[in-house]
């Protein structure tokens, strides 16, 4: 069993992590809490605008441009999927409106290994300024993306948070998740409110699709179905509480790096996420029914 | 479409079977015609490539028969029937190596272990309905998916896990004696999909497909008219998982060698996709999926298209099916080409030289 | 509503259009990170090498029967090895414009798969049953050789590959140009050996055979009596920074971490090495033949030159101008450029090797090229200098075939691959290499000069 201080760097690369699987699961509860559909393409629309991005950098545009295109392509995307299949859908169960998100997951998935061909020997990979520079904690050395993603996780939550509690929009999206309908007959503009969940689902996945890139890999795949990790965050809380999320993501992020140097465990440590959500939805919620109806939260 | 009255009333005991009418008999003999026909002269009229290709077809179409039972039937959606596939397969592989016994034996087997398996792991479960269901299932997967990835598929090793990472040459699983041959194997597949269907087509039949018509209809009025929801669910669960078993088995003996990067969690939710756009609805619809899983790659394949072009048609199918057409190709394609021949025809109008406002 | 609905797709065209215009700009490059473009293998190759002597009559076409061969090769998302079939492609092409074999023209079926039994199985099928090939060159599969062997095998085949799986050294119808997983892991733990590290931390990706690679390393490194410590990863890695950490953590200040992974896998845990800097918490960094390229090279950086060490299958083309090295560079530029995305390096020196292997084994067949007669000619391949390797090479009549055992190390430089040292023979500690020898006969092959 290692030791206390071997566990120390494992701390660190977990809490980035977290940070980031954080960032997406919270984008993918606000999402479903204002307009009943669960994200699943969030990773394919962030791994796509990373694509971009990396390819707007090699050819020479500058590297804040090149993100700047991630970001919009990703909320461009989610907007425009969001106002043709969102009415088109809009009466139907969630587990419908979800399974359609993962019709738009393999269209891009598709569509990625065609644009971005897998050539034999060489990869692709986006580097952000943060990346070569760090300090030391104790005997740790930590880099600074490393606390950028954290930092963004902790932010967003945050921010997310006090947007929901205190505007005007966020308290009409907090409205339309309880009962859109009535939401509807007291004249707040359900669809305007619905556009704006939308694109700022879709510029939090090209945020998380970037920090992503550069702190796991560039690759389709990889960033496409990474998605499934945040959403065992998502569902440890029941898709309903932001906090909760960003706790459960933090946790699953930890616990997974921690039991890396766990000789016994390490070959499981990637089951870290299903197993707690597994455990969360079945085992602590034994007494409750769980329905997807949104009233019942 | 069965009412909930009819269901309750249909709990009263129906055993043996009805007398079937006129309109079965003429299904069924429709069906042996093409039977025959997929048994004897299919596999003289395709090359080895195409017999290997319909192979596939014929594990998938097992496959896909338990995942449109549970989604069209009873209305569970489960994303992660291909690790019930490798369990089956793993299952399979490990007596295949292990033991001697004769190949339906082995099938039997694989598919009530199977079955168990997805008994245990599925009972919790069901407490939970549709998207967290959808949900659980995806997580379930993922944790099997992991698992297989360190304790990799038998090849012939020693121990439980029947893993030998040494090995220089690894051998073959077996197939039957009297299916050696990839023609052979290719009509073995097809009996058994062919009794797949059969143990699926007299459940649907019988009371626990009126069950789940009540289940898919309305759960709360099922419940009150009787009917035991979690028995008929569990139930459902079992079929599918023992049928997928059996289709894992077929598919140890197809491939010969098996790996865990066969079974990625992904491909749950391509399975998913041809299921919806085959048609969850009606068996035909799982054997469509079967062909659009596996004939069409092997197809697009020999003409040099990427495989990514199927990945997209998968997602479109997917938004399509979801939005315009429940029932899927099976019920879509007809109504499709009447909806194409008006657009033509709005269209040659809209473009006469008469030129409109538009 | 609809007008939303329309002005919506509209949008959600815009933004397709702008995807595919940002990604043709600049995808087929080749990769790079941040936003240096790597010239690929920049030496300046001598021009004025003619690729028409590939051919033995300079700039005829060839018009007879063509000779159908084929190949196999993985290409799904995350890995592919089309551009060693398409070099071999190249090679033939451009024998084809020059004489062909015999005044024949060489027709090469590729086959590609997804590293699905079943498909790889049907593919190898078609090409005998359909195709009518009477031999095979250029496979490069994750698992072929396991599913194939005794395929090929039962019908007489004996094909040419650069092999992956263990069966591609272990049976009697398959030799291979390069030394695959296991015997180039053997050719960095033997070199880290050399540098008298004190542990040696085996790192490799969770993909088939992870035992039969392990044994290599570990009978050198008990050999060498040093502790040896195997692990392995998923791929993809999601999780960079720990892999480094723990390999770091294990391998300690005088120790040696040696990886074998595909090169962005072997990237992304360098890299986060580096981030987290730890590239000098080890005596050296060791990593199998599929970092050799310029493009690792470059994405590293300064900091790994002379602290990491990999193992080198083929001869490096960058520091080579030998008339065979400026031949595969021309028929590069004149036949493979569009097709052969990598560029110039390992993967098209192979396939390059096995076409040239095949063409020379073609040319000495008299009467019909069938499969006995072709098949025959492979085996009948011995000490040819193909110019790529170290040895020269011979397929033979042996239960197993390992013909390339001798490497280079290299090490990044300056953003290129340098040669540390020069022709070395993998160490007959290792039992197969072992049983290899004795089977060929010889205790060591002969050096290509």
């Amino acid at each position: 069993m290692p030791s206390w201080q071997d566990f120390q760097p494992f701390i660190v690369s977990g809490l980035a992590l977290g940070g980031v699987y954080a960032l997406s699961g919270v984008g993918m509860v606000v999402l479903y809490q204002a307009t009943g559909v669960v994200y699943l393409a969030f990773g394919a629309v962030g791994a796509m605008g990373a694509l971009i991005a990396w390819s707007l950098i090699n050819a020479g545009v500058p590297g804040w441009v090149g993100w700047l295109a991630c970001v919009a392509f990703a909320g461009v995307v989610t907007l425009g999927y969001g106002m043709v299949f969102g009415p088109a859908l809009a009466k139907r169960d969630p587990l419908i409106k979800a399974v359609a998100t993962l019709g738009l997951t393999l269209v891009l998935f598709g569509l990625m290994d065609l644009l971005w061909t897998t050539s034999g020997g060489e990869s692709r990979a986006i580097t952000l300024p943060t990346d070569n520079s760090g300090f030391m904690i104790g005997q740790v050395q930590v880099n600074w993306t490393q606390v950028l993603g954290l930092g963004v996780g902790v932010a967003i939550t945050v921010g997310i948070g006090a947007f929901l509690r205190y505007t005007k929009l966020g308290t009409a999206m907090r409205a339309m998740a309880g009962d859109r309908e009535i939401t509807a007959t007291l004249g707040v503009p359900v669809r305007r409110v619905e556009a704006a969940a939308w694109l700022g689902c879709g510029v939090l996945a090209g945020v998380a699709g970037l920090l992503l890139a550069d702190l796991v890999a560039l690759d389709a795949t990889t960033l496409t179905f990474l998605v499934i990790s945040s959403l065992a965050a998502a569902l440890i809380a029941r898709l309903r509480s932001i906090t909760l999320t960003f706790v459960a993501a933090i946790v699953v992020g930890v616990v997974h790096d921690l039991l890396t140097p766990v000789q016994s465990l390490t070959n499981y440590r990637d089951m870290t996420p299903f197993v707690l959500a597994a455990v969360a939805l079945l085992v602590l919620s034994r007494r409750r029914v769980m329905t997807s109806s949104r009233e019942e939260m | 479409m069965l009412d909930v009255a009819e269901a309750a009333a249909g709990a009263r005991p129906r055993w043996p079977l009805r007398r079937p009418d006129t309109r079965t008999l003429t299904r069924a003999g429709v069906i042996g015609v093409l039977l025959a026909f997929v048994l004897f002269a299919l596999p003289q009229l395709l090359s080895l490539y195409y017999v290997d290709a319909m192979t596939q077809v014929a594990v998938y179409s097992m496959v896909t028969l338990g995942l449109g039972v549970l989604v069209g039937r009873v209305g569970l959606v489960s994303l992660g029937q291909v690790a019930v596939l490798a369990i089956g397969a793993w299952t399979a592989a490990r007596l295949l190596f292990a033991t001697s016994m004769p190949y339906p034996l082995v099938l039997l087997e694989a598919g009530v272990i199977t079955m168990v398996a997805g008994m245990v792991i599925g009972l919790p479960a069901l407490r939970l309905r549709g998207l967290y269901l959808a949900l659980i299932t995806l997580m379930l997967a993922g944790a099997i998916t992991v698992v297989l990835a360190t304790v990799n598929f038998p090849n012939g090793g020693h121990g439980f896990l029947g893993y030998n990472g040494s090995s220089v040459h690894i051998p073959p699983i077996r197939r039957p004696g009297i299916a050696a041959s990839d023609p052979a194997y290719f009509r073995f597949a097809v009996v058994v999909a062919a009794l797949m269907f059969l143990l699926a087509a007299v459940h649907l039949r019988t009371r626990p497909g009126r069950a789940w018509a009540a289940i898919r209809q309305s759960e709360p009025a099922a419940l009150a008219a009787g009917i035991n929801t979690t028995l008929y669910k569990l139930w459902a669960l079992a079929l599918a998982s023992f049928i997928t078993g059996v289709a894992g088995g077929v598919l140890a003996g197809a491939v010969h060698y098996l790996y865990s990067i066969d079974f990625p969690t992904q491909d749950s939710i391509t399975l998913l996709a041809v299921v919806l756009m085959g048609g969850a609805y009606s068996l035909w619809g799982a054997v469509i999926a079967a062909l659009l899983l596996q004939l069409l790659p092997a197809l697009l394949n020999n003409w040099g298209v990427s495989a990514d072009w199927l990945t997209i048609l998968f997602g479109l199918g997917v938004l399509q099916v979801l939005t315009t057409a429940p029932a899927g190709l099976a019920d879509q394609v007809p109504k499709d080409l009447a909806r194409l021949g008006r657009l033509l025809r709005a269209l040659a109008r809209r473009l006469a030289p008469s030129g409109g406002p538009e | 509503m609809r007008e939303q609905a329309s002005g919506a797709r509209a949008v959600v065209a815009l933004a397709a259009v702008i995807a595919i215009l940002a990604a043709g700009c600049s995808s087929k490059n080749g990769g790079s990170s941040g936003g240096s473009s790597p010239a690929a293998g920049g030496t300046p190759s001598s021009t004025t090498v003619s690729t028409s002597q590939c051919g033995t009559k300079p700039g005829v076409k060839a018009t007879g029967t063509p000779i159908a061969l084929g190949g196999i090769v993985t290409d799904q998302p995350g890995t592919s090895f089309t551009d060693i079939a398409n070099m071999a492609s190249a090679y033939f092409t451009c024998v084809n414009n020059n004489g062909g074999v015999n005044g024949h023209p060489v027709k090469y079926y590729i086959e590609t798969e997804q590293t699905n039994p079943a498909q790889i199985a049907a593919d190898a099928k078609q090409l005998v049953q359909t195709d009518h090939v009477v031999g095979i060159v250029g496979n490069t599969s994750i698992i072929e050789c396991s599913i194939d062997s005794s395929y090929w095998q039962h019908l007489g085949y004996d094909i040419i590959d650069s092999g992956i799986a263990p069966e591609c050294w272990s049976t009697p119808s398959s030799a291979a140009v390069n030394m695959g997983p296991r015997y180039s892991s053997d050719g960095a733990v033997q070199y880290a050996l050399t540098q008298h590290v004190s542990k040696i931390v085996f790192d490799q990706s969770n993909v088939p055979g992870t035992g039969y690679i392990a044994a290599g390393p570990s009978a050198l490194a008990s050999a060498a009596h040093v502790p040896i410590t195997q692990l392995t990863e998923n791929v993809p890695i999601t999780d960079a920074d720990s892999v480094a950490i723990k390999e770091v953590d294990d391998a300690g200040p005088a120790g040696a971490v040696v990886l074998n992974f595909t090169p962005p896998e072997a990237l992304v845990i360098l890299q986060a090495a580096q981030k987290l800097g730890l590239e000098d918490r080890v005596k050296l960094w060791g990593c199998s033949t599929p970092c050799n390229t310029d493009f690792l090279a470059q994405s590293l950086g300064p900091k790994w030159d002379k602290k990491l060490f990999v193992n080198a299958e083929l001869t490096p083309p960058d520091f080579t101008s030998t008339a065979t090295m400026n031949l595969y560079k021309a028929i590069f530029e004149q036949y493979g450029k569009k097709s052969v995305s990598g560029g110039i390096g390992s993967f098209s020196q192979m396939g390059f090797t096995e076409a040239e292997i095949a063409v020379h084994a073609l040319e000495s067949v008299t009467g019909s090229y069938t499969v006995a007669s072709v098949n025959a000619a492979f085996r009948a391949v011995a000490n040819f200098n193909t110019g790529m390797l170290c040895q020269l090479w011979t397929y033979g009549n042996y239960p197993m075939h390992i013909p390339n055992n001798e490497d280079y190390t290299v090490t990044p430089e300056n953003g290129k691959m340098a040669t540390v040292q020069g022709c070395t023979q993998i160490s007959s500690v290792d039992p197969q290499i072992a049983a290899y020898r004795k089977a060929a006969g010889v205790a060591s092959m002969a050096p290509a000069g």
